[in-house]
């Protein structure tokens, strides 16, 4: 029977080709672990949410072998809220990172409290001391009195604009909020689109930036619990934010097209972002001469100090962790210039360290202006705000977005949220 | 021994009460009695090697369920138990007893979270399927019948990464879909679809049905190879024309693999999470969301792991119940429908 | 048995429009991983780009993301896994629907019960069991999860395909005095060989196209497979431009393309468990 045998014959090549495969497989297994072994000597891995910079932590790692002979094998995930979880994880296991990146705020308070982090204040006082870190953002990084990891990068939040836009029509950067408004007025009579809306990951900006700029110690008490999403100033944002909306200044929450390419085609003329922002133009290869920063000025004229939005990543090493003393040697190689500079420059953004070379004037000028004591640094909402929290506002602030006529609603949703949280949490 | 081959007709679930009434004996009451009444149906096979040997069925059986329950039913196992406690990743659970349970039943979230997975079930589920059939039974059987496959094939091959982004140039305002929708004239060029309920879920499910579609179609055309090619051709001899033949005949013997195909779909579209999340997070508010997104969003948004558990636990039961009573149908092991 | 004439013409014309319609998405997943990485503006997404810029894309990709390296475990991950759950499932689907168990429904569900898991929800208990285990970050763990996740798929549909075998194969094989395992390895299995080609490729592209799993559970490059590179891609801090990141995707689902279409001859009409019927 010529069919049996052709599906004998089949059957004998697949069986073949199935013990090849499984026999390849485990010696793949046996050749991959024993290389892993064998090169692990002085590589630390370092877990981090940021996978895009993968390359640069690469890069930085040769740096690092060079100067103390460590090597640095980056771990990069992108999903931020699986990141977070598997770091948890990681905690209770023996297959912990030798340096995590984290978030500063409620996070950190966190793994501080269940002892799972290694204190750096001797890190900190030394690079006060040698000015390679600033007391300003020690701030985010004490808890209870003492300091724990050091920054990875420190980011602020400034309005990046289309440069050809504003000469177009005779523009320049807004020193006052009114004149930020006069802007938005002038393009939205041309046709342009001033604002940018931001998509929900990031729904949280203008919130932020609208509280901040009126009323900042509102802002920090709303973070710590000590204030409801429900107080006047809280309703006063959104019912501006609501305006500015139906004045036609923002786009449509819902384009997916991304923000870089958005401003660089002068589909929007403005966007808020952390100055991180700058490695994204580059990247869809807008001419540095074609866009530029302001820091936005905030709309409450009578502040005693200027508040500026700041998101800064600590860089941690877990308590137990594997080669602790290069895993800690890092950490303090990591606040020296040399290397912050290099990072600055590979990733376009300002730094912690006020010794490190800037990569350009305008970030230079915006490192000056936030490191001045005229200034006070808020943290983000994203880290400042406790998760569950976070996790109700940004869906609401969504569908504020899309649906502003029911601020009233989605801020009784956040309030619930947050005095569900703050009633099991004591408020800082 | 044909008779005798008839009477122990095998069914998925065994000899069972039914089968002896039908051969003319009464059920005895007591179980004993009862497998004694069997044992002379299985007396006529004695001189051939006993078929069910307990030992050598579960050699066959055992290695899937231990693969399955070690590496599936442990970790949800671990998250029942975490859904009575109260835990936000960090440090030791603390016993909560039902409270995450009665959250649920509390929270406004969850009426859109069930709605929405609702939605899915039955769209997700008939519109796949349906579209999957149809393609099979056009393609099969002509010439080049695997090209005009292809591109419905395609689609599932495509990494998620990929397939979110096109979705998201179709959908977005003023998108491809926008695009199209303004050269033909129609209404709705500019409307924001991922925004608005049922829009959302609506467009989501048809993305999803895109790339399932394909799935569907190749396991149909598994399915029609089972079609005997002699019953087919007796039943045109009969003088059945096409619809007939498709309605009487091709459809009843492809049941082995509808019900694959819908078991499939079922599941499929009760967990459904990767298009959601990545399209809309759920959002905005909390619209679109559903149950898988609903557990993932509050397991690793909000860190509370207890009630993301507990909701998982839900979705999980759900499922379970959905895909066993519609999987519960029997197969006829005798083929052909006499 | 196709015949040609008006029928046939409109059912051909039917599958051309609606394969078009379909391919439409997937023209522009094409179009704008061949445009050049700084070209996409977000409105000319329809326009056929003036330069090819695929190869510059990938080489792109491949500098940012480090994708080649992962290519050889994730084809590991994706034919090993599949070929193993192929087997498991039609060793479950023969024990439980064609062998005579107790409560063969209650064991069947138990196997495909594994399905009804979501995915998110195994993450963290497997990453801690996993550590405790020694098989974090290990070749073989990835391969034992792979694994258990595909074999449900496999298991209903071999039930449900040697379910549809008519019986007397069964008896006809006990009465000629073969073992079961023979009777299983030597005519059951070439008789569901479509089946198990349609599960095996299906399984493919699903363990191909994994991310989870290979994100979670493994850390370094050799190990993780190749959609946790390519997510690293797209992010909002720095990723890559669209034209690098669909030029990307479209160079990784190359194999399950190819896959999908070698596996093609196999539904070709001929290899079907109609000829049994003739025996």
């Amino acid at each position: 029977m010529n069919k049996s045998n052709v599906a004998f014959t089949t059957r004998r090549k697949i069986t073949a080709i199935a013990v090849s495969f499984v026999a390849g497989a485990f010696g793949l297994t046996v050749v991959t672990t024993s290389t892993a072994q064998a090169s692990s000597v002085t590589t630390i891995k370092l877990y981090n949410d940021k996978g895009a910079w993968d390359k640069y932590f690469t890069a930085v790692g040769n740096l690092a072998k060079k100067d103390i002979g460590v090597g640095v094998q980056p771990v990069g995930y992108t999903n931020e809220d699986t990141y977070d979880a598997i770091i948890d994880a990681s905690f209770r296991t023996h297959s912990k990172p030798n340096v995590f990146t984290w978030h500063t705020g409620a996070q950190l308070q966190e793994i501080v409290s269940q002892k799972d982090v290694v204190s750096t204040s001797s890190i900190w006082r030394e690079g006060i001391a040698k000015g390679d870190l600033t007391a300003g953002v020690e701030k985010y990084y004490t808890v209870g009195g003492r300091q724990y990891c050091v920054p990875l990068y420190v980011s602020y939040y400034v309005m990046y604009y289309n440069k050809n836009i504003f000469t177009k029509y005779h523009l320049s950067p807004p020193s006052t909020w009114s004149g930020l408004l006069q802007i938005a007025k002038t393009l939205k009579s041309h046709g342009v689109t001033p604002f940018y809306a931001t998509d929900v990951l990031f729904s949280f900006l203008w919130f932020e930036q609208l509280l901040v700029g009126s009323n900042p110690t509102l802002y920090n008490n709303l973070e710590q619990g000590k204030a409801s999403y429900l107080s006047p100033g809280v309703i006063s944002v959104m019912k501006e934010w609501k305006t500015l909306i139906a004045d036609g200044y923002f786009t449509n929450p819902a384009v997916t097209t991304a923000p870089q390419t958005l401003l660089k085609t002068g589909a929007v003329a403005m966007e808020p972002w952390g100055t991180w922002f700058t490695g994204n133009m580059k990247l869809v290869g807008a001419p540095p001469s074609s866009y530029g920063m302001f820091v936005i000025p905030p709309e409450n004229t009578h502040l005693a100090k200027l508040p500026i939005i700041f998101e800064t990543g600590p860089m941690c090493v877990p308590t137990g962790a594997p080669n602790m003393s290069a895993d800690m040697s890092f950490l303090k190689w990591w606040t020296t210039p040399a290397p912050e500079s290099y990072w600055a420059s590979v990733t376009s953004d300002t730094g912690a360290d006020p010794k490190a070379a800037a990569p350009s004037a305008s970030i230079e000028a915006i490192d000056k202006y936030a490191s001045s004591p005229k200034v006070q640094l808020i943290n983000r909402y994203y880290e400042a705000t406790p998760a569950p929290i976070l996790n109700t506002a940004l869906s609401e602030f969504g569908a504020f977005m899309v649906n502003p006529k029911g601020y009233m609603s989605d801020l009784k949703t956040i309030q619930a949220a947050a005095a569900q949280y703050w009633s099991s949490h004591s408020a800082s | 021994m044909q008779a005798e081959a008839d009477r122990f007709e095998l069914k998925a679930g065994g000899v069972r009460g039914p089968h002896l009434k039908s051969a003319g004996l009464s059920v005895p009451r007591s179980a004993h009695a009862r497998r004694r009444l069997i044992r002379p149906f299985r007396a006529s096979y004695r001189s051939k090697p006993q078929v069910t040997k307990p030992t050598a069925t579960a050699g066959f059986i055992a290695p899937a369920v231990v693969v399955v329950v070690a590496l599936m039913y442990l970790p949800f196992l671990y998250s029942v138990y975490i859904s009575f406690t109260n835990y936000d990743g960090l440090g030791s659970p603390r016993w909560d007893g039902i409270a995450n349970y009665v959250q649920l039943f509390h929270d406004p979230e969850m009426v859109d979270a069930i709605r929405n997975t609702a939605v899915w079930v039955v769209a997700g589920v008939v519109v796949p399927v349906a579209l999957g059939l149809g393609l099979a039974i056009l393609t099969y059987g002509i010439r080049h019948g695997g090209w005009y496959r292809l591109p419905f094939l395609l689609p599932y091959a495509m990494s998620g990464a990929g397939v979110a982004v096109i979705w998201g140039f179709i959908l977005q305002p003023g998108g491809a879909l926008g695009d199209v929708l303004k050269t033909l004239g129609l209404p709705g060029s500019g409307t924001a679809w991922l925004s608005y309920w049922p829009d959302s879920t609506i467009a989501m499910v048809i993305a999803s049905a895109w790339q399932a579609t394909g799935v569907n179609c190749l396991l149909f055309v598994v399915g029609l190879q089972a079609v005997p090619v002699a019953v087919l051709e007796a039943a045109e001899i009969d003088g059945a024309r096409a619809f007939t033949k498709l309605w009487r005949v091709t459809l009843p013997l492809l049941r082995p693999m509808t019900i694959v195909v819908v078991g499939l779909a079922i599941v499929a579209a009760l967990k459904t999470f990767d298009i959601v999340w990545v399209m809309t997070q759920g959002g905005p508010g909390y619209t679109s969301t559903t149950l898988a997104t609903a557990m993932y969003s509050q397991t690793f948004v909000a860190d509370s792991y207890g009630y993301g558990a507990a909701i998982a636990v839900l979705l999980t039961v759900v499922t379970g119940l959905a895909s066993a009573v519609y999987l519960k149908q029997q197969v006829q092991v005798g083929g052909v429908k006499r | 048995m196709s015949r040609l004439g008006s029928a046939g013409l409109l059912r051909r014309a039917v599958l051309i429009v609606v394969g078009l319609v379909w391919l439409v998405p997937l023209y522009l997943l094409v179009v704008n991983a061949i445009r050049p990485s700084t070209a996409f503006t977000g409105t000319n997404e329809w326009t056929i780009p003036s330069s090819f810029g695929l190869f510059q894309n990938v080489s792109t990709a491949e500098q940012s993301s480090g994708l080649a390296g992962s290519l050889a475990s994730t084809a590991l991950y994706s034919i090993v896994s599949p070929g193993l759950a192929v087997v498991i499932g039609a060793l479950v689907g023969f024990g439980v629907s064609v062998l005579q168990p107790r409560r063969p429904f209650f064991w069947f569900m138990v196997t495909f019960g594994g399905a009804v898991f979501p995915a998110q929800m195994l993450l963290v208990p497997l990453f801690v069991a996993y550590a405790q285990l020694n098989l974090y970050n290990t070749h073989q763990g990835l391969i034992i999860i792979y694994t258990a996740l595909s074999v449900p798929l496999a298991a209903l549909v071999l039930r449900n395909f040697f379910g549809g075998v008519p019986t007397h194969l069964f008896q006809a094989a006990q009465i000629d005095g073969a073992s079961l395992w023979t009777t299983f390895w030597r005519i059951y299995i070439p008789v569901a060989l479509s089946a198990l080609v349609a599960v095996f490729i299906l399984e493919f592209t699903f363990i191909w196209n994994d991310l989870l799993f290979g994100l979670t559970l493994a850390s370094s490059n050799g190990v993780r497979p190749v959609m946790p590179a390519l997510a690293s891609l797209q992010s909002a801090y720095g990723g890559s431009t669209v034209p690098v990141v669909l030029a990307a995707g479209v160079v990784v689902s190359l194999p399950p393309v190819v896959v999908f279409l070698a596996a093609q001859r196999f539904f070709a009409r001929g290899l079907a468990l109609s000829q049994i019927a003739e025996l």
